[in-house]
């Protein structure tokens, strides 16, 4: 029987911590971006996305979630520890030796540790979080989704660059879960540090992919919420067993990935090939 | 003896002339044949040839045809040929100014044709927003051709491609956010 994770095939630590790992940095990101464009007194935005209300959700957001990260990143620590020691000893296959029972009881003890650190931070996580997400949906659909034609929304998101020209890197961030944490906050840092206009363009596909993003986590947590009390059960009832299964070690694997990062995982994006150096033609019929 | 030439019979004769003239010309329709040529300039002369010989109805056939014959010699003047072909189809009263500009920006801009529209993405571009991105994707693969194959634009077809991505995310938050809303 599986009894420390909620779902084989998505522990619910692995969520948890993924979900808030995002909100940080994205926070993060939005804070930083946002500030920059404040202190540097470039052109003002003609859309306006991210009022100082939201900001201030993700700043909060981003709080909740960083207190959220430290507190299980200590509880892993310990589970690692413990789960070495278990690996070290030799207990795969010795359940019944009363040295590994008493092992398999401690693991437990810590991950029922963990779950108690989520069911604490659980609920003002998942305020923040739906906070930060209404108040970008409300801009989203007030300033792209009912201010703008498509034929707008395009040449927004083309902003002044529309032959091409290289632009500031784009802030594309989905799909990055499961990469090294600071490799993570590193990128995202030049990525802001590297872009010298803060344009609608970018800002609108940063604002999307956040809300996107936002809107997923919001249901992770509500999905963690209600697998949590389950688990705890049935950790309890486990420990009178003081048994170890392959699915902790599969959790404590998933969540060391998650925060610690896995070093095959480099995301390799092809480059253009080589264009044309000639200066490019405009015809009289382009739009 | 005298002979007469009776009216009816000069009736006869101007009926049966004007048939068989009328059976002629239905015979030898313009060929509107594809241009034989490699040459890219060339093919567009054959092509305007053969569009004031009343071939207009074969225009999309002899613009494939031209592209066929640039993809064979990609430039980045090519873009130039096929901008100056269109703006004499619509001085001919072949095209109009607007469907000119469709042919061109189709194969030619970073900018979608498909998205164009004059009502807000909430009420028009949602409730389609798969159709609109089905016919970006077609309107990619012509860009593909018009800008990469046929013009060596390689960073405007890179911006086109990295556009349609841009595209797809953002109605994607923002369809949510309208759906949210209601």
């Amino acid at each position: 029987m599986n009894v420390f994770v909620a779902r084989a095939d998505h522990p619910i630590a692995t969520q948890l911590i993924s979900a808030a790992a995002r909100i940080s940095l994205f926070s993060f990101l939005i804070a930083f971006i946002v500030s920059n464009a404040a202190h540097a007194g470039t052109e003002a935005p003609t859309i306006r996305l991210f009022p100082t209300t939201v900001v201030e959700d993700l700043r909060q957001t981003s709080s909740v979630a960083k207190e959220m990260e430290t507190g299980l990143q200590e509880v892993i620590g310990r589970l690692d520890q413990q789960q070495q020691l278990y690996q070290e000893s030799k207990c795969d296959g010795a359940e019944n030796d009363p040295g590994c029972q008493r092992l398999a009881k401690q693991l437990g003890a810590t991950y029922l540790d963990m779950l108690a650190i989520m069911e604490e931070r659980l609920p003002d996580m998942e305020h923040t979080v739906n906070n930060t997400r209404l108040s970008l949906e409300k801009r989203l659909r007030s300033e792209l989704g009912n201010k703008m034609t498509s034929w707008t929304l395009q040449e927004t998101l083309l902003g002044g660059n529309p032959r091409g020209e290289p632009k500031a890197a784009g802030p594309s961030l989905r799909g990055r879960s499961g990469m090294r944490l600071s490799e993570r906050f590193k990128q995202y840092y030049q990525l802001v540090a590297s872009s010298s206009s803060k344009t609608d363009q970018s800002l609108a596909v940063l604002a999307s992919d956040i809300y996107l993003d936002m809107d997923e986590t919001s249901a992770l947590i509500a999905r963690t919420r209600e697998e949590i009390a389950r688990a705890t059960l049935i950790e309890q009832l486990n420990q009178s067993f003081g048994t170890i299964t392959p699915e902790m070690m599969e959790v404590v694997g998933g969540v060391k990935s998650i925060l610690f990062g896995d070093e095959g995982t480099q995301v390799q994006i092809a480059g253009p090939p080589p264009g044309s150096i000639e200066k490019a033609y405009r015809s009289p019929l382009e739009n | 003896m005298k002979t007469t030439t009776s009216p009816r019979f000069f009736r006869a004769a101007a009926l049966l002339a004007a048939t068989l003239a009328l059976s002629a010309c239905a015979s030898q329709p313009p060929a509107c044949g594809s241009p034989t040529t490699k040459n890219l300039n060339a093919a567009v002369d054959d092509v305007k040839s053969s569009l004031r010989g009343g071939c207009i109805a074969h225009f999309d056939r002899f613009y494939d045809d031209l592209l066929r014959i640039a993809e064979g010699d990609p430039k980045p003047g090519n873009k130039r040929v096929f901008s100056e072909f269109l703006v004499w189809s619509s001085d001919e009263g072949l095209l109009s100014q607007r469907q000119a500009k469709d042919y061109y920006n189709r194969y030619f801009n970073v900018k979608f044709m498909s998205l164009a529209g004059d009502y807000n993405n909430c009420s028009h571009t949602c409730p389609r927003r798969d159709r609109v991105l089905l016919e970006m994707e077609r309107e990619l693969g012509d860009k593909e051709r018009g800008l990469l194959k046929v013009s060596l634009d390689n960073e405007g077809y890179y911006r086109a491609d990295e556009l349609f991505q841009e595209v797809e995310l953002v109605l994607e938050a923002t369809c949510t956010a309208c759906q949210a809303g209601r």
